[in-house]
Order: C-alpha cells, then sequence, then structure tokens
C-alpha cells in the first residue's frame, strides 16, 4: 500500500509539475493564462494514438513526432491567436478558452468520444513486496524526473533561461537591457508547450485518452500553481507533488472515495492560501508590481 | 558636413492637455557630455524616455548617426548604441545580481556570437567590479542599498558597451562620498578604454541630475529644460548666470 501510494504520487506529482511548470513560464515571461496548455498535453496523446495505432509505427517515434507536432502547433496558435490581442489580459484568458474548446471539440471529431488506449513502451512489471510495479511506471517517472531535470538546467545554465527569468521578472526592464522581448516570448511558449507535450508522451500509455481529459488535469495545474506562488517554479515543483501525495493518499485510504480526490486537493490549496495568500513560494504582490 | 550624433529635431509630447515636451531641438557630438537640469515636471525624464523609445513622440524626430530612431522598439535601440538608467531603480529583483547584469551582457550588441555563458558571466563580473560591488555578486538584487543599487544600474548599462548613455539622476540618494565616487567613475567611462573583459566606447552621456555643483565638475555643457522648452544652453558657468535659468530653477537659493 505504501509503495502503491509513493509510485502514484510520484507519477502524478511529475505530471502536475511539468505542466505547472510550462504554465507559470509563459505566464511569467508574458502573462498569459493559457488555458489551452492541457489542451495540448491531450492532442500530443491523440498524436501518439494515431500515430501508434492507425499508422501502425513505433511509440517511441509516435512520442517524437506528437511533442514536434504540438509545439509547432503551439507556436502557430501563439503567432495568430494570443499574440495579437497580447495587450489585454481577459480577452487573452477567453481566447486561450476557445482555443481548448476547438482543440477538444476537434478532437471529438476526428476520433470520437470513445475511450481510447496506447500500448506501455515497455511491458513487464516486478514485484516488489508484493506489490506490482509496471516497468511503464518506472520508465514514466524517470523521464519525467529527466525533463524536469532538463528544465533546471535550461533555466539556470543557459542563454534562453536567463532571458526567460529576466522577462519573467521585470519585462519593461529586459526591454531597457536590450532584450526582445517579444521573440522571448515567443521562444518561452515554444519551451511551454513542448513541456505540455513532453508530459502527454510520458503520461499517455498509463491513462486513457478521452477528448475531455484536459479539464481534470488543468484544474489539478492551476491549484498547484496557486499553492505554489504565481510564477515561482520551484514552488509549482514543490506544490505539484504536495498535490499529486494528496490525490494518491485519499484514492489508497478512502474506500470507494477517489471521487473525492480533486475535491481533497483543491482544499488543501484553499487552506494553503488563508494562511499564506501568496503561496507557499510566492511573491507578494506590492513588490512584483 | 557629417550628421550630428544624436540630433533631436522639433519633438513635442503630450501627456492628455499636458504638453511635456514643446519644440525641442538639440543636437549632441560623439564626444560630448552634457547634463539636462531643470525644475521637477521640466520634461526631463520625458525626454530620455522618447530617446530609449520607451515613449513615442507626438511629432518631431530623433536621429542617432543620421538614422531616424523614433518608433523603434526599445531593444532595438538598446542595440543600436543608445541605453538608459532608471531615475528609481528596477532591478530584477528576484535574481542574483550577476544574473542582472549577464542581461545586458547578452544584448546582440554586446555579445559575440557563440560567446559562453561562463564568459558572459566573466564579462558581467567585470561591469560589476567597475561599478564597485562585485563583492555582492551573488545576492538577491533586493537586498542592495540605496546606493549600491544606483551602482548596479550603473553596471548594467555599462555591460551593453554603450555609444550613448543616458543617465537618470545617477547621483541621487547618495551620500556626499558616494557622489563623489560615482562622479569619478562616469568621468572615467566617459574616457572608454577596457574595463577587464569589458570594452568602453567612451559613450557620450546625457546626465539629468539635481545636484549642480556635483554635475557641473564632470560635464562641458548644460542644457536647461522649464515646462518642456529649453531656455539655455551652454557651457555650466554661463548657464548659472543666465536670467531665465535663475528665475525659474534656480531660484533664490542658489545652488
Amino acid at each position: 500500500m505504501l509503495l502503491d501510494i509513493i509510485i502514484s504520487t510520484l507519477i502524478n506529482g511529475s505530471v502536475y509539475a511539468l505542466l505547472a511548470i510550462g504554465f507559470s513560464l509563459i505566464f511569467g515571461v508574458a502573462r498569459i493564462v493559457n488555458i489551452a496548455h492541457t489542451a495540448f498535453y491531450m492532442i500530443a496523446a491523440y498524436c501518439i494514438y494515431f500515430i501508434t495505432n492507425s499508422l501502425n509505427l513505433h511509440p517511441l517515434l509516435g512520442m517524437l513526432t506528437a511533442i514536434v507536432l504540438v509545439t509547432l502547433i503551439g507556436l502557430i496558435s501563439y503567432k495568430f491567436f494570443i499574440d495579437p490581442i497580447r495587450e489585454h489580459e481577459a480577452a487573452v484568458l477567453i481566447a486561450t478558452i476557445a482555443l481548448a474548446m476547438i482543440l477538444q471539440e476537434v478532437m471529438l471529431l476526428i476520433f470520437t468520444g470513445d475511450f481510447l488506449s496506447v500500448p506501455s513502451l515497455i511491458k513487464g512489471y516486478m514485484e516488489f513486496f508484493g506489490v506490482r510495479i509496471a516497468f511503464q511506471q518506472l520508465l514514466t517517472i524517470g523521464v519525467a524526473l529527466v525533463i524536469l531535470a532538463a528544465v533546471w538546467v535550461l533555466l539556470r545554465k543557459t542563454r534562453l533561461g536567463l532571458a526567460i527569468r529576466s522577462t519573467a521578472n521585470d519585462r519593461e526592464v529586459a526591454n531597457l537591457m536590450g532584450m526582445n522581448v517579444a521573440q522571448v516570448a515567443m521562444m518561452t511558449m515554444g519551451v511551454s508547450v513542448a513541456l505540455a507535450a513532453f508530459t502527454g508522451a510520458v503520461v499517455v500509455p498509463l491513462t486513457i485518452l478521452n477528448p475531455h481529459m484536459w479539464m481534470h488535469p488543468l484544474i489539478m495545474m492551476m491549484a498547484v500553481v496557486v499553492l505554489g506562488g504565481l510564477g515561482s517554479i520551484k514552488g509549482s515543483f514543490v506544490g505539484a507533488y504536495i498535490l499529486g501525495m494528496a490525490e494518491s493518499l485519499v484514492v489508497f485510504l478512502i474506500p470507494m472515495g477517489s471521487f473525492l480526490k480533486g475535491s481533497v486537493a483543491l482544499s488543501i490549496m484553499i487552506l494553503v492560501l488563508l494562511i499564506r495568500p501568496e503561496g507557499l513560494f510566492g511573491v507578494a504582490f506590492e513588490e512584483e508590481r | 558636413m557629417s550628421s550630428p550624433f544624436l540630433e533631436i529635431d522639433g519633438l513635442n509630447k503630450g501627456f492628455g492637455g499636458l504638453k511635456a515636451i514643446r519644440d525641442v531641438s538639440f543636437s549632441l557630438g560623439r564626444e560630448e557630455m552634457i547634463g539636462l537640469i531643470g525644475p521637477n515636471g521640466a520634461g526631463k525624464t520625458t525626454l530620455l524616455r522618447l530617446i530609449t523609445g520607451i515613449l513615442k513622440p507626438d511629432s518631431g524626430a530623433i536621429r542617432f548617426k543620421g538614422k531616424k530612431i523614433n518608433g523603434h522598439k526599445t531593444w532595438s535601440i538598446v542595440n543600436q548604441g543608445i541605453v538608459g538608467t532608471f531615475q528609481n531603480m528596477r532591478p530584477f529583483r528576484r535574481l542574483p545580481i550577476i544574473a542582472n547584469v549577464m542581461v545586458s551582457c547578452l544584448s546582440p550588441r554586446a555579445m559575440k556570437r557563440g560567446e559562453w555563458v561562463k564568459r558572459v558571466e566573466a564579462k558581467a563580473m567585470d561591469a560589476l567590479e567597475f561599478a564597485g560591488i562585485s563583492d555582492m555578486a551573488l545576492e538577491d538584487a533586493s537586498t542592495l542599498s540605496q546606493g549600491d543599487l544606483k551602482r548596479l544600474e550603473v553596471a548594467r548599462a555599462v555591460a551593453t558597451e554603450p555609444e550613448l548613455l543616458l543617465l537618470d539622476e545617477p547621483f541621487g540618494g547618495l551620500s556626499p562620498a558616494e557622489t563623489d565616487l560615482m562622479g569619478k567613475s562616469v568621468k572615467r567611462l566617459h574616457k572608454g578604454g577596457r574595463f577587464g573583459r569589458l570594452h568602453s566606447e567612451g559613450p557620450a552621456m546625457i546626465i539629468i541630475e539635481h545636484k549642480l555643483q556635483q554635475l557641473m565638475k564632470i560635464v562641458e555643457r548644460i542644457i536647461v529644460l522649464n515646462y518642456g522648452e529649453i531656455i539655455a544652453d551652454g557651457p555650466p558657468e554661463e548657464v548659472v548666470k543666465n536670467k531665465d535659468v535663475i528665475r525659474s530653477y534656480l531660484g533664490g537659493g542658489g545652488i
């Protein structure tokens, strides 16, 4: 049981962390609340399904294609759909909701509303104190952690990372220091959507595909971001594992209680906000300006 | 005759009913270092913001090396060689001080293609060294004192390797001793040369300052703005004797 909880915490937490960090990045740099973020995660999953099931190609090829393709779709929708109205924050919010709905309806049209699944990348499982752990689960956790580490290196050690961090911190000053903020925003969008696509790629063998599958992660991701502190990458990371653990605890410890997992996680978020309105690692707003 | 280094021609800017800049024209040579003074609200900061492209003028032209730059984006103006500092210092509060300066080193102007981040960091360190705050490089910018923030601001501007540097109250909030030090740094920068890995072109400068005595020590020419208009332009000794200037700015209190 304990092992089950740990595994499930690591999977949920990693997925939420990947999603929340991508969401935080584009919010920080361009002040875009991208509701369509998890919709990109959904289309990445469908893309893999299409390539493996309909074209009968290797899942690995499917994952790579999906990541490239979805990133492209993300960049195109940013360029033509979000960027022209970026000055108007409420309009951007509504536009991204519309974008998410469009993607959902398109998937519904192509793949119908049936529940679909993708075979595991590696078969088999190992038994550990009587608990079955599928190799696919371990692979998902491993890859997710590698991607998280890569994001950390990108942000800390590269020029693009410095550009992203500084623009997120103060857009106007970055501009004044010779930073092409429009270009930085575009590249951040690319990184952000690529992260969503990666997430879709690593979890697709463990999950069930459905055109509404973006809803639950969206709510959890937003909760993670708010819990960790808006715009704080570290906060998103820690918050993701806290909520991921809360979910798995509910699922495994409350009999027949898995329908409660969302509400318990959100209650934790509300509790933290009551005590620390800026979130765990957030910055109080008067300083942010 | 070749076109002047910076030429401002019939510039106008209004905010609603208020005219902040009225028909301002002047030019600046490559080697010049000028002071810009005037009472509060005279439009000094607005003028700098127009030059750096943060604000767009209503009419008139700003030409840099003979090329019209109004309408360009700020980052592109920085890359052409003009950089400004803020009156109220605005560091990237949540980044370490060294990273604050590295950002400026990233501008295509200051960076040679293919330079490694490590080298950029070394260069940023030299800029901090120049400004005298290299010992605090790894602390968050939000921990700096007022005077050190000023230095950080200068280090950031210097790191873009500008040809024209616009300083908005570089001595504001500094103690007399710090002011002296800053004045010397600014002068040394104007002379140009190398500071470690950092190359200074010996930028032309426009300095807004209220501390006239210090300002007069370092500049050869002063422009006085009042209600958005230039009321005097000349060497410091002449400007302080100008009747209009005394009436509108220096007042009875002297300097």
